[in-house]
C-alpha cells in the first residue's frame, strides 16, 4: 500500500478521475439536451384514447403523448378513485390535444387508470396552423372553391397555398417593407427641414411628390397582396375534432397537414429533418412557442460578430500599449491588475453600465446631435444591437488583453532585435513581425471572448435584446446594417420560452431544442476561430529549440 | 620551470601532457649530455668498450626524439596551443631535432676512439680534449638554461659558441701543421679533424637551443641576427 | 600531390608575408569605425571602461574575452542595440564616417541599416525564405518585384546559400537547418548593403561543419563589408579575423593583429586567457 502510494499512481488515478468526471458531465449534458431537444422534431404517433372518468362519463381524447410520469396514489386521494388497494403508484400521461378554439388548454393530464382503449388510427391527422397551434382530428372534407373534392387533392392544394404564401411574404417583407422604410425616411427628412427652418414650399412639394409616388406604389402592392390573400382563402377543409365537432380551417392558415400514423420510418426521418430546417429558418409564431428561431440565431451571431470586430482591435491595441510602450512601473502594474480584475465583474453590472453609459449617455447625445428629427422617439438612445455588442466588448476586453499580452511576452526578444537590427522602427517591427507571430495568441483571446459573449444573456436584457423583434438588424434597405435596432438572442429566447410563455409545459422541448442550438452555434463559432488559430499557429510555429 | 607556468592551465590534462613532454626533453637532454661526455672520455682514454657503448646507446636518443615529436604533434592536434604554449611546443620540436643531431655527433666522436693511434700521435687527441671540455660545458649550460627557460642565461651563453669557433680554428691550424710535418699521419689527423668538426657542430646546435629559449621567452626569432641586435630585444 | 613551383629558384626571391596594418596609425580612409573613449553604464554599473580603438575597413575584427567582459556590449553599442536596454547610458563617441553615431540627430533606424547585425542564435522570421531576405528592403520601401528578386538572389549567393534554397524560396525559413538559418540571417543582413556587419557569436549555436561554412563565408564577406565579430571561440577568432581585441572586465586589454596576438601577446592577461590559464 505504501509502495503504491509512493509510486505516484494515486495522483495519476486522481487526475484521471477528475478528467473523466468532467468529460462525463459534458457528454451527459450534451446528450440530455440533444435527446430532449431533437425528440421535439420527431413526428410522434397520434393517439386516440377512449376514457371513462370517475363519474362514469365516456369521452374521446386525441393527441400526442408529451410526457409520462408515475405518481404515488396518496397524492390522488382526494379524487376518490376506485383503485386496487395494493397499487401504490399510478401512471399519468401528458397529452397535447391542440385545438385551441375548442378547449381552453391544449395540454391535458390523463390517468392511465381511466383509459379504456388506446388506438392509433391511420387517418388521424395533425394540422399545423399559422395561428391557434395544432389541430388534431380527422379530415371530414376538403372544399375547393365551394365544391367538395377528394382528399387526395390535399397536397396539391397545399403546395399552391405555399406558393402564394411565399409571394405574400416576399411582397410584405421586401417591397412593402422598403416602401415603408422610405416613407419613414421622407417623414424624418421633412421633420429635419422643419427643425432647421428650411422647409420651403419647394422642398415640401418635392417631398410630397415623392411621397405620392411611393403611396401609389404602395396601393398597387397592397392590391396585389389582397389578390393573393383572396386567392388563398378560396379553399378550406373541414375537420372533425375528438368530440365530433366539425371545424372549418381555411387554407390561409394551414402550414402543413400530416398523417403521422401513416408515415414509415423513412418518411418520418424526412419529416424530422424538414422540421429541423423549419425550426432553423422560420420566424417564431404564437409568442415564440411555435415556429422557428431564425431571428434569434441571426441576432446572436450578428451580435457576437459585431462584438468581435469591436473587441479585437481595442484589446490588441491595449495589450500592445501595455506590453510594448508602457513603462515598467507601478502604474502599469496597477493598470494590468485592474484589467485582470475587470474580468471578474458580474456581467449584469456591465449591463447596467451599458444602459447608463452607452444607451442613455452616448446614445442620447447621438440622438440630440444627429437624429433630432426623430425625437422624442429615440434612435440610438434606446437599447440596440450596437450597444449590446459594445457592452459585451467591454465585458470581454480583459480576456483579449490578457491573452494577447501573454502571446506578446512569449515572443523571443531575438525576433524584435532581428527586425530592429535591419533598420526597422519599433512600429514596423510590431506590425510586420510581432503581431503576425502573436496572432495565434490573439485568436485564443478572441475565442475566449466569443465563448463568453455568446453565452451572456443578463446584460443583453438591459441593452438590446427583445422577446420579439419585428425586423432583422441586417436587411436590404440602406444602410443595410441597422445598428440601432433591437434584436433577438437565443439565450434570451430560451429564458423567454421556458419561463415567460403561457404554457411552460408545452414549451419545454422547445427550450431544449433552442439550448442545443445555442450550444451548437457557440461551438461552431469557436471551432471556426480555433481552426483559424491553428492555421496561424502552423504558419508562425516558433523556433522551439 | 617557473617561466613555463605549465601547471597553471585550467585543463589538468593539458598540464600533464606538457609536463610529460618537458620531462622527456630533460631526460633526452641528460642522455645526450652523457653520450657526448662518454664519447669524449672514450677518446681520451682510448676506451674501446665505452666507445662501443656510446654507439649502441644512440638508438635511445633517436627513440626519445620520435616519442617527443609524436607527443608534440598530438598536443597541437588536440589542444591547439596558442601564444606561450605554442612557442614552447615549437621550441621543443626544434630542440629535440638539434639534440638528436648532437647525439649523432657524439656517435661520430666515439668512432675516433675505435681508430688506433700511435703513442706519438696521442697529443693530437689532447688538443681535442680541450675543445671537447668546452663544448660539453656549453651543452650543459644550454640544457640548464632550457630547463629553467632562462632568458638571461641563454643570451649569455649564446656567445660561448664564438670562443668554441675560435678554438676550433686554432685546432685546425695546429692539425694542418701536423699534416704538413708528417704526411704519414694524415689519416689519423683527418680522424681528429672529423671529431673536431663534430664538436664544433655540437656548439652550433647548442647555440640553436639558446635561440629557441629566446624565441620561447620573447617570441622573437633571433637566428641570423647579430649579438648586438639580440641584446637589444 | 602538392607540386612546388620553381619560384624558389628565382634570384632575389623572398618569402611572401601577410601585410600588417599599423592599428595605432591608420589613415582616415582605412578606418571604418573609430571608437573614442567609450564608457557604458548599466544603471550605476560600468560595463565598458574608456574604450578607444579603430576598426579598419574591409577587414575582420574579432572581440574575444571571457563572459561578461563587455565584448558583446561593445558590439551592440556600435549599432545602438543597447538603446533597447532601459537604464543604459553612454559617454564617449563612436565615429562612422567621422560622425558620432550617438549624436542627437542620428536616425537610429538609418544607422542600423548601415551597421547590420547577426545574432547568436539564428533568428529567421516565421516567413518564407524570400520574405526573410527582402525584409530589410521592404522596410526601406522597396517594392519593385524585380529589384527584390535580384537583391534576394545576390544576397543569398553572397551568403553561400543560393544553391541550397533556390528551389524553395517560398517555403518557410523555419524549415532550414541551424547553419542554413544562420546563413539566411546573414543574407538578410547583407541584402540592405550595410557598410559594417556585426556578428555576435554567430556560430555558438551551430555544429562544427556549419561553423566552418560560416567562417569561410566571413572570409568572403570582408571583401565587401567591414566585419566585426564577437566570439567565445578563440580558435575561431584566430582563424577568421585580421585584428583581434582582447577584453577583460570592461577593459580593452590588448588590440593587435591576430597573428601577433595569438603567437606573442604582449599582456600577461591576454596570454593567460588565450592559453587557457587561471587569470
Amino acid at each position: 500500500m505504501n509502495n503504491w502510494f509512493k509510486s505516484g499512481s494515486p495522483w495519476i488515478w486522481l487526475s484521471a478521475g477528475g478528467v473523466s468526471i468532467s468529460l462525463i458531465s459534458v457528454l451527459g449534458l450534451l446528450w440530455l439536451i440533444a435527446s430532449r431537444g431533437l425528440s421535439y422534431f420527431w413526428p410522434s404517433e397520434l393517439y386516440q384514447f377512449d376514457l371513462t372518468d370517475e363519474y362514469g362519463a365516456k369521452t374521446v381524447v386525441i393527441g400526442e403523448i408529451y410526457d409520462r410520469e408515475k405518481i404515488p396514489v396518496s397524492q390522488l386521494a382526494h379524487l376518490d378513485l376506485a383503485l386496487d388497494p395494493k397499487q401504490e403508484v399510478l401512471e399519468r400521461l401528458l397529452i397535447k390535444t391542440g385545438n385551441r378554439e375548442l378547449v381552453s388548454l391544449d395540454f391535458r393530464w390523463l390517468l392511465s387508470h381511466n383509459i379504456n382503449k388506446t388506438q392509433t388510427p391511420k387517418d388521424l391527422v395533425v394540422v399545423e396552423r399559422r395561428t391557434n397551434g395544432n389541430f388534431y382530428g380527422y379530415i371530414d372534407s376538403v372544399v375547393l372553391d365551394g365544391k367538395k373534392v377528394d382528399q387526395n387533392k390535399l397536397p396539391e392544394l397545399l403546395s399552391r397555398v405555399d406558393n402564394f404564401q411565399d409571394q405574400i411574404d416576399d411582397l410584405q417583407k421586401s417591397d412593402i417593407g422598403a416602401i415603408n422604410y422610405q416613407l419613414e425616411r421622407l417623414r424624418l427628412k421633412t421633420r429635419k427641414y422643419e427643425l432647421q427652418n428650411e422647409l420651403t414650399a419647394q422642398v415640401k412639394a418635392e417631398i410630397d411628390s415623392e411621397v405620392a409616388i411611393l403611396k401609389k406604389d404602395y396601393a398597387k402592392l397592397e392590391q396585389e397582396l389582397m389578390g393573393y390573400r383572396s386567392a388563398i382563402a378560396r379553399d378550406y377543409i373541414v375537420m372533425r375534432a375528438m368530440d365530433g365537432q366539425l371545424v372549418t380551417i381555411n387554407f390561409e392558415h394551414i402550414l402543413k397537414v400530416t398523417f403521422n400514423n401513416k408515415l414509415n420510418v423513412l418518411e418520418k426521418t424526412a419529416l424530422f429533418f424538414s422540421q429541423i430546417t423549419a425550426f432553423l429558418i422560420e420566424d417564431p409564431r404564437e409568442a415564440n412557442t411555435e415556429g422557428g428561431v431564425f431571428p434569434a440565431i441571426f441576432g446572436t451571431v450578428l451580435m457576437v460578430l459585431l462584438m468581435t470586430v469591436i473587441v479585437s482591435p481595442f484589446g490588441v491595441i491595449a495589450a500592445i500599449y501595455l506590453h510594448e510602450y508602457a513603462g515598467k512601473n507601478a502604474f502599469t502594474k496597477l493598470l494590468r491588475i485592474a484589467v485582470i480584475n475587470l474580468a471578474g465583474v458580474p456581467s449584469i453590472v456591465y449591463g447596467v453600465f451599458g444602459l447608463g453609459f452607452f444607451v442613455y449617455m452616448v446614445g442620447g447625445s447621438l440622438d440630440q446631435l444627429f437624429y433630432s428629427e426623430n425625437l422624442p422617439s429615440p434612435t440610438f438612445g434606446t437599447p440596440g444591437v450596437l450597444w449590446s455588442a459594445l457592452t459585451l466588448a467591454i465585458l470581454t476586453l480583459p480576456v483579449v488583453i490578457v491573452s494577447t499580452e501573454e502571446g506578446l511576452s512569449r515572443i523571443p526578444s531575438t525576433m524584435r532585435h532581428g527586425s530592429l537590427a535591419l533598420g526597422a522602427t519599433k512600429a514596423e517591427t510590431l506590425w510586420r513581425i510581432i503581431l503576425p507571430i502573436a496572432s495565434p495568441a490573439i485568436m485564443t483571446g478572441i475565442i475566449l471572448a466569443i465563448a463568453r459573449a455568446a453565452g451572456e444573456v443578463a446584460p443583453l436584457m438591459l441593452v438590446g435584446v427583445v422577446k420579439m423583434a419585428p425586423n432583422l438588424p441586417l436587411d436590404a434597405n440602406f444602410p443595410f446594417l441597422h445598428l440601432d435596432r433591437k434584436f433577438m438572442h437565443l439565450g434570451f429566447h430560451i429564458y423567454d420560452v421556458g419561463f415567460q410563455s403561457p404554457n411552460v409545459e408545452a414549451a419545454r422541448p422547445l427550450v431544449f431544442a433552442t439550448a442545443l442550438l445555442l450550444v451548437t452555434i457557440i461551438v461552431a463559432l469557436n471551432m471556426t476561430a480555433v481552426s483559424i488559430r491553428n492555421k496561424l499557429r502552423e504558419r508562425y510555429k516558433m523556433l522551439e529549440h | 620551470m617557473d617561466n613555463l607556468q605549465v601547471g597553471r592551465h585550467i585543463s589538468g590534462q593539458f598540464n600533464e601532457d606538457l609536463e610529460r613532454v618537458i620531462n622527456n626533453v630533460m631526460q633526452m637532454g641528460g642522455l645526450v649530455e652523457k653520450q657526448v661526455a662518454d664519447a669524449l672520455v672514450a677518446v681520451e682514454q682510448s676506451d674501446v668498450a665505452l666507445a662501443k657503448k656510446v654507439l649502441s646507446n644512440d638508438y635511445q636518443v633517436n627513440a626519445y626524439e620520435v616519442t617527443i615529436d609524436d607527443e608534440c604533434t598530438r598536443i597541437i592536434a588536440k589542444r591547439q596551443p596558442a601564444a606561450g604554449d605554442l612557442r614552447l611546443i615549437m621550441a621543443i620540436v626544434k630542440t629535440i631535432a638539434d639534440l638528436e643531431r648532437i647525439g649523432d655527433e657524439a656517435e661520430k666522436i666515439a668512432k675516433v676512439a675505435l681508430e688506433s693511434f700511435s703513442s706519438s700521435q696521442q697529443d693530437l687527441l689532447i688538443n681535442l680534449d680541450n675543445l671537447g671540455r668546452r663544448v660539453l660545458e656549453f651543452l650543459q649550460a644550454s640544457l640548464d638554461a632550457f630547463t629553467r627557460m632562462d632568458y638571461e642565461a641563454a643570451v649569455k651563453i649564446h656567445q660561448m659558441d664564438d670562443k668554441i669557433n675560435r678554438e676550433y680554428e686554432a685546432l685546425m691550424r695546429q692539425l694542418m701543421t701536423y699534416m704538413m710535418e708528417d704526411p704519414r699521419s694524415i689519416p689519423q689527423v683527418m680522424t681528429v679533424i672529423w671529431s673536431a668538426r663534430a664538436l664544433e657542430r655540437i656548439g652550433d646546435r647548442c647555440q640553436n637551443i639558446c635561440e629557441y629559449i629566446i624565441y620561447f621567452v620573447k617570441g622573437k626569432v633571433v637566428r641570423h641576427t647579430t649579438a648586438e641586435n639580440m641584446k637589444n630585444l | 600531390m602538392i607540386s612546388i613551383s620553381p619560384k624558389v629558384l628565382v634570384p632575389g626571391a623572398e618569402p611572401t608575408i601577410e601585410k600588417k596594418l599599423d592599428l595605432t596609425n591608420l589613415t582616415p580612409e582605412q578606418i571604418a569605425l573609430d571608437i573614442n573613449q567609450l564608457n557604458l553604464f548599466y544603471g550605476k554599473k560600468q560595463a565598458l571602461n574608456n574604450i578607444s580603438m579603430s576598426i579598419p575597413k574591409g577587414q575582420v575584427t574579432a572581440f574575444i574575452g571571457p563572459s561578461g567582459c563587455g565584448k558583446s556590449t561593445l558590439l551592440r553599442s556600435i549599432n545602438r542595440m543597447n538603446d533597447l536596454v532601459d537604464d543604459c547610458h553612454i559617454t564617449g563617441e563612436i565615429n562612422l564616417h567621422g560622425h558620432n553615431i550617438y549624436d542627437k540627430h542620428v536616425d537610429v533606424a538609418d544607422l542600423r541599416r548601415k551597421v547590420g547585425m547577426v545574432f547568436q542564435r539564428p533568428n529567421p522570421f516565421p516567413k518564407t525564405i524570400y520574405e526573410n531576405v527582402v525584409y530589410g528592403l521592404r522596410i526601406m520601401g522597396e517594392n519593385n518585384r524585380r529589384n527584390l528578386d535580384e537583391a534576394a538572389e545576390q544576397s543569398l549567393r553572397s551568403a553561400a546559400l543560393w544553391n541550397e534554397v533556390k528551389d524553395r524560396l517560398h517555403e518557410s525559413a523555419l524549415g532550414l537547418s541551424g547553419g542554413q538559418q544562420q546563413r539566411l540571417v546573414i543574407a538578410r543582413a547583407i541584402a540592405i548593403q550595410p557598410e559594417v556587419l556585426l556578428l555576435d557569436e554567430p556560430t555558438s549555436a551551430l555544429d562544427p561543419i556549419s561553423t566552418l561554412t560560416i567562417e569561410e563565408l566571413i572570409n568572403d564577406l570582408k571583401k565587401q563589408f567591414t566585419v566585426v565579430i564577437v566570439t567565445h571561440n578563440m580558435q575561431q577568432a584566430a582563424r577568421v579575423s585580421d585584428q583581434t581585441a582582447f577584453m577583460y572586465m570592461g577593459d580593452l586589454i590588448e588590440y593587435s593583429d591576430t597573428n601577433t596576438l595569438f603567437t606573442t601577446p604582449l599582456k600577461k592577461k591576454t596570454e593567460d586567457y588565450i592559453t587557457g590559464r587561471y587569470g
